[in-house]
């Protein structure tokens, strides 16, 4: 195994591990956890393959991923906060209020 | 020790630390010890960066990331002031299938990524000048829309969180 597959795999394992954590958790904010450890994942493939392919893009496009990560998390942390003000729901099996 | 084997032995140590802290985030039963996992796991990241040779990179995702998010994630846990349940269940009913989906999807990525080859040419001119460089010219333009995406997801963040009058619940 060279050294950017080993990085391939180990940014798959912790995709994976993150996609299995945001489908199986019920907690909101530990869903949002999970997204940022998928984003940590790509960031880690970007970066092995700046290095491996001499090319300095690959950091650029991480800069610009870890700016959309913390959107998301302002974002998604407010949707979480107003639902559990509005109806004192945190879990994501509970929101059901379009079933008809 | 060859310096090849003292890499061979940072690389496996972060294998297996970045599994086990991902894991214990997705497993652990308290939120905000899942958010302290997390903090770890974001600093490994950045460990991980140096040995690509990306120093700016590894600054960044630790004053965004563990400056910023994370602070928000607790900020955020502490002002839900959520009620721990006695028996608190953390998974959701068909937990089964969503590893099911994701061991299928990771075998997938494996068998796609399974034979990779170098190119050979390593990156050498990585400096925070050269970064710069590739960032404020040929990367101008996105680098301005990224700006105004972040003026939106603050002004949106505001519009969502903000409390709602009596009627509207």
């Amino acid at each position: 195994m060279n050294s950017l597959e080993f990085y391939l795999v180990l940014s798959a394992t912790i995709f994976t591990i993150g996609l299995i954590g945001f489908i199986i958790r019920r907690d909101l904010i530990v869903m949002l956890m999970c997204l940022e450890i998928m984003f940590n994942a790509v960031n880690i493939a970007f970066a092995s393959f700046s290095y491996y392919n001499g090319n300095l893009a690959g950091q650029v496009f991480i800069l610009f991923s870890i700016g959309v990560a913390a959107c998301e998390a302002a974002v998604g942390l407010a949707i979480v906060l107003a639902l559990v003000r509005n109806t004192g729901i945190n879990h994501s099996d509970e929101i059901t209020f379009l079933r008809g | 020790m060859s310096p090849l084997l003292i890499e061979n032995v940072f690389l496996i140590y972060f294998f297996v630390s970045l599994s086990l802290l991902s894991l214990a985030v997705v497993a652990s039963k308290n939120i905000i010890r899942s958010a302290f996992f997390l903090l770890i796991f974001l600093l490994h990241v950045a460990a991980l960066f140096l040995f690509l040779n990306a120093e700016f990179l590894m600054v960044i995702q630790i004053i965004v990331y563990v400056g910023g998010v994370l602070v928000l994630f607790i900020f955020a846990i502490m002002v839900m002031n959520l009620k721990e349940e006695l028996k608190h269940r953390r998974f959701i009913k068909f937990g089964l299938v969503g590893v099911l989906t994701g061991v299928v999807f990771f075998i997938g990525l494996y068998i796609f990524l399974k034979e990779t080859k170098e190119s050979g040419n390593f990156l050498t001119n990585a400096s925070v000048e050269n970064f710069g460089k590739l960032l404020f010219s040929y990367y101008l333009l996105p680098f301005e829309i990224l700006s105004v995406v972040l003026l939106i997801a603050l002004v949106g963040g505001l519009a969502i969180a903000k409390k709602l009058p009596k009627e509207d619940r």
